[in-house]
């Protein structure tokens, strides 16, 4: 496979015969794979750099632009070193969300997946509830769980969170939540895989 | 890393064996990637759960009854991504013909809709620091027309006054260069999904 048959595949120009022969070829090489991927996040991003205005490709940036930047960079670092070492910044709530061990649970249970179009959220059950979050998680890093209430308002109101989390295996991870310790409404336990820049995972629920 | 053959990742997976599962992840998810992102339309947060529940089934699928050909394991994998693709498609194009309150009241706000798509904001970032540190405006230009444009090498060459070994050397670069922007700053290994790698 060439740059070229990259290239064509990327832009759309072969035919589906020929473009699902070329993804059954990247599905057997993952280093392929990779390759193409670049090619094609180079394409996404030179779109979507390009969605608002064509200027960037045009002319260099102003110089006022790298002191803005600069600056909001300094306030964001800044904000996170707050953020860090006030310990009273944090929400946390141990005795809501706990960490679960590996032994037999005889107590209510709850399974969360993302299930796309779903218009229904599984319910909470009373009492300690071990709940299953089902994803594909990474067994050699550790993950943090927010509890997060969702109110009428859409604002989010964390009720606790619970940090370096191991995987039970590569498809699901283990908490114990309290469900007498939460008023009823709707929550969204937010998953996010810790010192990485990966974006959270929300799987929802509701408490009756 | 070696590539494992799907029959044997099949029987280790059937007879509970995790690093196997994690093997499987590690081999498939670049591919998954390639083949759901040309048809997700941009759409990355739908490109995401796609690939992750096309890992889903086939590893719960490979822990309970199994595949008919293990040894097509990649094939088996990338049909289920092609069909999770298209009931997607055929879901959002339900929600577009419903003639409900809700319906119409997301087709009111289409505009709002695209920006609520889920980009590849770091594959925008890498691009924009590419473009920053690209001294001549002519490769810029190039970018553009090629990947924007979607012009002809040849095209593109006649109207940059560029010979194609030319062309096909400044493309290299940037792509040689946008790639390192991503690795060094770890938007490399950004996706939840690029697990192992």
């Amino acid at each position: 496979m060439n740059q070229e048959l990259i290239e064509q595949y990327v832009a759309g120009r072969l035919s589906e015969p020929e473009a699902q022969a070329f993804e059954d070829y990247c599905l057997a090489n993952p280093e392929f794979a990779r390759q193409v991927e670049y090619e094609q996040r180079l394409k996404a991003g030179i779109a979507q750099v390009a969605r608002g205005s064509t200027a960037e490709f045009v002319r260099a940036p102003h110089p006022l632009q790298w002191t803005l930047a600069a600056a909001a960079s300094m306030l964001l670092v800044l904000v996170a070193m707050f953020y860090i070492w006030n310990p009273g910044a944090r929400a946390m709530a141990p005795s809501i969300l706990a960490a679960a061990n590996f032994a037999p649970y005889d107590g209510p249970s709850l399974r969360l997946a993302l299930v796309r179009g779903s218009d229904t959220a599984p319910t909470l059950p009373p009492g300690l509830v071990r709940v299953e979050i089902v994803g594909l998680f990474d067994v050699g890093h550790q993950y943090s769980v927010a509890l997060d209430r969702l109110e009428k308002n859409k604002k989010i109101d964390t009720v606790a969170t619970l940090n370096d989390q191991q995987p039970n295996s590569p498809v699901s991870l283990v908490v114990i939540i309290d469900s007498g310790q939460l008023r009823a409404g709707p929550y969204s336990l937010r998953v996010r895989k810790q010192a990485s820049g990966e974006e959270a995972l929300d799987f929802g629920f509701v408490k009756f | 890393m070696d590539f494992i053959p799907g029959g044997e990742l099949s029987r280790r997976i059937r007879q509970g064996d995790v690093s196997a599962e994690s093997e499987l992840i590690r081999q498939f998810e670049p591919g998954l990637r390639v083949l759901l992102r040309r048809r997700t339309g941009g759409d990355y947060g739908l490109l995401q759960d796609l690939v992750q529940e096309t890992l889903l089934i086939v590893i719960q699928r490979l822990r309970g009854e199994g595949i008919e050909d293990p040894q097509k394991l990649a094939a088996f994998a990338a049909q289920t991504a092609r069909n999770l693709a298209i009931a997607s498609l055929r879901k959002t194009e339900r929600q577009r013909t419903d003639v409900d309150s809700e319906a119409t009241d997301r087709k009111a706000d289409s505009t709002q809709s695209v920006d609520r798509i889920a980009s590849d904001h770091e594959a925008a970032l890498a691009v924009r620091a590419l473009l920053r540190e690209l001294p001549q405006p002519r490769d810029r230009l190039m970018l553009k027309r090629f990947y924007l444009d979607d012009h002809d090498k040849e095209l593109i060459c006649q109207e940059l006054d560029l010979s194609e070994a030319a062309f096909n050397q400044a493309l290299s670069r940037a792509r040689r260069r946008f790639r390192q922007i991503l690795e060094e700053r770890g938007f490399a290994k950004r996706d939840l999904l690029s697990l192992g790698l």
